[in-house]
């Protein structure tokens, strides 16, 4: 039945948004992650980007999270030369958050999930209706 | 195809088309919302009920032909109903074409035409209880 598909296809996307949550929150949790040794590399930030596979259990396609990789970016230095990551320089590595993207990214994955919810409680009012015909 | 034909229009069936039609379409506005923020991701619609009835006309036995949405796809023998189209709108630079916005107006669309439909299935069943003095 296709409404038993749209619901678990609206809980799917719900799920990947939350994955999307926990990886801005984990980049934001580590904005300031360095190295402990000189010249060791600090924190990368984290991307996760989603596609549309087909799911066999479910009989239809579905989104999912494909793959969640480092952000390449340059690492911006510091001066610090008393910082135990400092390199002979005297410059320290910090990592590539930027936190103005991650709070940009974050209330994109907030729009994304209440966008979900909002079919699925459309859908299950939906489902209700037809069940209702029965009465 | 002729039963509990009254006055030209076999209601019973045809509300039944529309639920299963709108059940296809909120499946596949729901695939949009879940995928608006895939990369490459062409937002779909299903074929508007007119035309799809049409098709089905067209059809021995009244049922609507099932299309493949990929060339991937096994070719199934499932409840057939309805094709989906790609609409071309405005393109993010991931290439996803998805609009929030415009989903969430269709899905209120369809639920707003089920309601109505579920309505009229009803209206008609009291029709024939008030027939059957009940």
């Amino acid at each position: 039945m296709d409404i038993d598909k749209a619901l678990a296809v609206s809980a799917r996307g719900m799920d990947v948004q939350t994955a999307r949550l926990r990886t801005i929150a984990e980049n934001l949790a580590n904005q300031d992650t360095t190295g402990s040794t000189p010249g060791a590399n600090p924190y990368r930030r984290k991307v996760i980007t989603f596609e549309n596979r087909m799911d066999q259990a479910l009989g239809t396609e579905a989104v999912r999270v494909k793959s969640i990789t480092s952000d390449k970016s340059a690492l911006p230095e510091k001066f610090d030369p008393s910082h135990p990551a400092a390199d002979a320089r005297g410059y320290v590595r910090t990592p590539n958050v930027n936190s103005f993207v991650e709070v940009m990214d974050m209330r994109e994955a907030q729009r994304g999930y209440s966008a979900n919810l909002n079919v699925l409680e459309v859908t299950r009012s939906m489902l209700t209706r037809t069940i209702e015909l029965l009465k | 195809m002729e039963r509990n034909q009254v006055g030209g229009t076999d209601v019973f069936s045809l509300a039944e088309r529309r639920m299963a039609w709108l059940d296809q379409r909120q499946a596949t506005l729901a695939h949009n919302v879940a995928n608006a923020n895939t990369p490459g991701f062409r937002a779909r619609d299903s074929v508007p009920f007119a035309a799809a009835l049409t098709q089905a006309g067209a059809q021995a036995g009244g049922r609507l032909p099932m299309t493949q949405a990929s060339p991937l796809h096994l070719a199934g023998s499932g409840p057939a109903l309805g094709s989906v189209s790609a609409v071309a709108h405005a393109q993010t630079v991931t290439g996803n074409t998805v609009v929030l916005e415009d989903e969430l107006s269709k899905v209120a669309d369809t639920a707003s035409k089920q309601d109505l439909t579920a309505s009229l299935y009803r209206k008609y069943t009291g029709l024939f209880r008030i027939a059957l003095g009940r």
